[in-house]
């Protein structure tokens, strides 16, 4: 329980980039699970697979739900607005998590869009294979294989747009 | 054979991974080494996999999991004043709580009696370890001492008694095979030369009698043994 909710919540920090967000989901997804548990096969995958596929839907779900209130979609265009926006209003404690590579990559990390997004945390953050990234984004291989070499090479991008050059 | 930019692009992730086969590693090699756009692209993604795969797990907030807890099997239930009292008192009449008192109870009982802590003379000396524990040794020397001494009346009434019960057949099986035959001419009382036999219940005291005497003096022995 403890180690999944550990796994789940990171899952969710790293897509929102907000810990309360993140922890919300969290529960979202646990509720879910617990609801349709009845549902769970073992031939679609592990149980951590599937949970993740739960945390996935929800996180699409809760990414649409915000989407007014997020400029993440289009790279190009969005990229130097969503900056200045959010230079203007960071709390101190946001200003000194920025401060650290660490935390840079993840603000640059929820500037991606959903879909390169989910395929990056799910390979270079959740370590996953990726016939596992496959079965809980329901792609095919190719696909899996094009999102997450298309979001690292955006978020390196967008790492160079912030002035941001990791070691 | 040449790969344009696009196409490098997209192997990019691939070669990192390690992924390629020899001739085309060796074509995006070539390419890279002589492309001023894709080298830095290369650096940049290979140091942006790397700071991701470097990028610890997040500490999840410690009441996360009884938020789960709630949210999928229910608020825990809390009760507060006179309903809080009013479940005490409900537990106190459950079989469980009369079950453990009766043990404590019990307890208590076993480890006051061994200690020698009498409950009508009780004074607070008697809870000071020294005397607990010279209390519980007096009880423990007498308790054994008692028991020596049953186990030797036993043993000297079982000795008795076994003693009693192999006289007895002795003189049941001496009688078949000593007695005189006997002959319809003979008159009872008399033998062969004439001479006045003892009746057999005699011959039986006098060995009873015998018996007892080396017991008398046998018996003090062997209690006396048997105290030791």
């Amino acid at each position: 329980m403890r180690r999944h909710s550990r796994r789940i919540f990171n899952v969710c920090y790293r897509f929102v980039g907000n810990r309360t967000e993140a922890e919300d989901i969290s529960q979202e997804v646990f509720l879910r699970v617990y609801r349709t548990l009845g549902s769970y096969r073992s031939a679609h995958g592990g149980f951590a697979t599937w949970m993740t596929s739960v945390t996935r839907n929800l996180l699409i779900d809760h990414y649409r739900r915000t989407k007014r209130d997020r400029q993440t979609d289009s790279l190009d265009d969005a990229m130097p607005v969503v900056e200045n926006k959010e230079s203007a209003g960071r709390r101190p404690d946001q200003q000194a998590l920025l401060n650290e590579l660490s935390g840079q990559v993840q603000a640059a990390l929820t500037r991606l869009s959903p879909e390169l997004r989910e395929a990056v945390i799910l390979r270079d953050l959740q370590q996953l294979e990726y016939a596992e990234i496959q079965q809980v984004l329901e792609v095919p291989e190719g696909t899996v294989k094009s999102r997450i070499n298309r979001g690292r090479i955006e978020l390196a991008k967008i790492l160079q747009q912030m002035g941001v050059r990791p070691s | 054979m040449t790969w344009t930019c696009d196409q490098i692009e997209a192997q990019l992730s691939d070669y990192l991974e390690g992924l390629l086969q020899a001739p085309e590693r060796a074509t995006f090699e070539a390419h890279v080494e002589s492309c001023a756009e894709c080298a830095p692209l290369l650096a940049s993604v290979r140091s942006v996999m790397s700071e991701l795969q470097s990028m610890g797990e997040v500490e999840a907030p410690p009441r996360l999991v009884y938020s789960i807890l709630d949210k999928t099997l229910g608020p825990r239930e809390t009760v507060t004043g006179w309903q809080a009292f009013r479940k005490f008192l409900a537990g106190l009449g459950t079989a469980k709580f009369a079950y453990g008192t009766a043990s404590v109870f019990a307890t208590l009982f076993l480890v006051l009696t061994a200690s020698g802590i009498s409950l009508r003379k009780a004074k607070l000396a008697d809870l000071q370890p020294v005397n607990v524990y010279r209390n519980a040794d007096r009880r423990l020397h007498i308790a054994k001492a008692n028991a020596v001494k049953y186990v030797s009346d036993l043993r000297v009434v079982y000795e008795i008694q076994s003693r009693l019960r192999q006289d007895q057949n002795d003189l049941q099986v001496a009688p078949e095979e000593n007695a005189p035959k006997p002959t319809p001419e003979k008159q009872p009382g008399q033998n062969d030369d004439h001479t006045r036999v003892q009746p057999k219940q005699q011959n039986r005291a006098n060995g009873l009698a015998r018996q007892v005497e080396l017991l008398a003096a046998e018996g003090p022995i062997v209690l006396e043994r048997s105290f030791r």
